[in-house]
């Protein structure tokens, strides 16, 4: 009885660190995101102070191409509304994990209870 | 705070330590590295003072690797390019560029003073844990001490 109690408990455990890996990495990628988000917000910021005068480029690879401010500036847009949907779809992401690691938390409790409770039974008989 | 910190046991106390000091380690490695940033764009302000108007037209010996240079003369003393982020440059003349440095740096001061409260906070939290620390080790000896007295007795 105890036996297989401890069985499902150690495979419920493995489920639920493979679990909270999913969740880290999840968030290190946000974290990324955000990174991402300010880089981008800080170009938009200078590519707005830009005139007609001034000259943009845009490094690909190793040369530098000349490229038209409204474009740049049409991509770094572009980009930004990117880096925030990807945010939001993180954030749903994250939030949808939390809940099923907090049941699977519950679920855990009430196995190491048992378990417990097999032991102790277990125990009284010998 | 919340919690008081006289509750928590000796482990949480030390838990909370180390909590703590990962906090420091982090917010402490962020303000270095804004901190190296900074001084870059000091630097690049700084050099921008060699293109005036007297250098126009003199000679310069331009590196082409560390340890290579070839000769070259400053044609365009008005225009430099500058990295804005995300692979785009901009060209810019002396006045906007240095304009362009100095938010640059008054920005990463912004951002350092506002990193340098927190530190503060997580430093005093951590003496404070430290303390709380100290003081339940210390209750522990004299209960050991008292108790052995009394089973000598």
């Amino acid at each position: 009885m105890a036996e297989a109690i401890q069985k499902k408990l150690q495979s419920e455990l493995e489920k639920y660190q493979q679990m909270q890996k999913d969740v880290s990495k999840s968030m290190s990628a946000r974290q990324k995101l955000e990174a991402q988000l300010t880089e981008n917000n800080i170009v938009k910021e200078e590519l707005d102070l830009l005139d007609g005068q001034n000259t943009v480029y845009k490094l690909i690879g190793p040369v530098l191409v000349k490229q038209d401010l409204d474009e740049a500036k049409a991509t770094v847009a572009k980009r930004l509304e990117y880096i925030n949907g990807e945010i939001q779809r993180y954030e749903t992401l994250l939030k949808e994990m939390e809940r099923k690691s907090d049941q699977h938390r519950e679920v855990l409790a009430s196995l190491q209870q048992e378990y417990q409770r097999a032991q102790g039974r277990a125990i009284g008989k010998v | 705070m919340a919690v008081n910190l006289t509750e928590l046991s000796l482990p949480q106390l030390e838990g909370l330590k180390g909590q703590l000091e990962q906090e420091i380690e982090f917010l402490t490695s962020s303000i270095g590295q804004l901190k190296v940033v900074q001084t870059k764009y000091v630097e690049a302000k700084d050099s921008l003072s060699v293109l005036n108007k007297d250098n126009a037209g003199k000679e310069l010996l331009v590196p082409l690797t560390s340890s290579m240079y070839v000769p070259g003369t400053l044609s365009d003393v008005e225009h430099v390019l500058v990295d804005v982020g995300t692979g785009y440059y901009v060209e810019k003349n002396v006045e906007d560029t240095r304009e362009f440095f100095k938010r640059k740096i008054d920005f990463l001061t912004k951002q350092i003073e506002k990193i340098q409260p927190a530190l503060q906070e997580k430093h005093a939290m951590k003496q404070a844990v430290i303390e709380v620390m100290n003081m339940k080790i210390q209750q522990l000896h004299s209960q050991q001490t008292s108790q052995s007295g009394t089973a000598k007795a």
